[in-house]
């Protein structure tokens, strides 16, 4: 599961400040590019799988606006 | 603002980032994560593409409505930093004058001693000048008698 987050809106340290919150539930990795901040989501806890790409973004619109 | 894509429970609108600043769609998101998923894109530049998940399944009057509260709260916001921007030097001039009163309330209080009525103040050496007094002058009076 790839999620790409713009540089426009999103903050580099929020991303990697939720993927530290994240990471005892999946594998997570992050790549920069020009435009954007790309993270890849695999071996997600089964129970989770289908809220937790949502909820990660969610909590770093969260830490965004902190 | 156009371009409405309902799918997957997800509602999908663009709109363009010169009518709402950045801090403004960050505090509006911030009010509808408790009630959907969202998540921010910007692939055309200056317009922000919205998705707003719902976190049960919403149906497309409700997801329609979903959006509908989000843009007013949208301009809600920019109108709350509209009027913070504006009244900026204004906040500062009577957050300034009220500390300023209280830096000088605190050093007229630091001038004027309260009423010394147990001597506190006067040196040791000047009371027992006058004790030695008082009872050199009761001793005299004494020896008149």
């Amino acid at each position: 599961m790839i999620v790409k987050f713009s540089k426009i809106i999103y903050y580099k340290k929020s991303i990697i400040e939720a993927i530290r919150k994240y990471r005892h539930l999946a594998d997570f990795s992050l790549k920069t590019t020009p435009d954007y901040i790309t993270v890849s989501i695999k071996n997600i806890d089964k129970d989770l799988n289908d809220i937790l790409k949502d909820e990660f973004c969610n909590y770093v619109l969260y830490l965004m606006k902190k | 603002m156009n371009k409405i894509k309902i799918k997957n429970n997800t509602i999908k609108f663009i709109f363009n980032i010169k009518d709402y600043p950045l801090e403004a769609i960050y505090g509006t998101a911030y009010v509808f994560i408790d009630n959907a998923y969202l998540f921010l894109n910007s692939q055309a530049p200056k317009k922000i593409e919205v998705f707003l998940k719902g976190k049960k399944k919403l149906s497309k009057k409700q997801l329609n409505n979903l959006k509908d509260e989000f843009l007013n709260e949208l301009l809600h916001n920019t109108l709350r930093m509209t009027i913070t921007k504006r009244n900026k030097k204004i906040r500062e001039f009577i957050v300034s004058r009220a500390l300023f009163s209280i830096i000088e309330n605190i050093e007229t209080k630091d001038k004027n001693y309260p009423e010394d009525s147990l001597n506190i103040t006067v040196p040791w050496s000047k009371k027992k000048n006058k004790k030695i007094k008082t009872q050199s002058k009761k001793v005299s009076s004494k020896k008149k008698k």
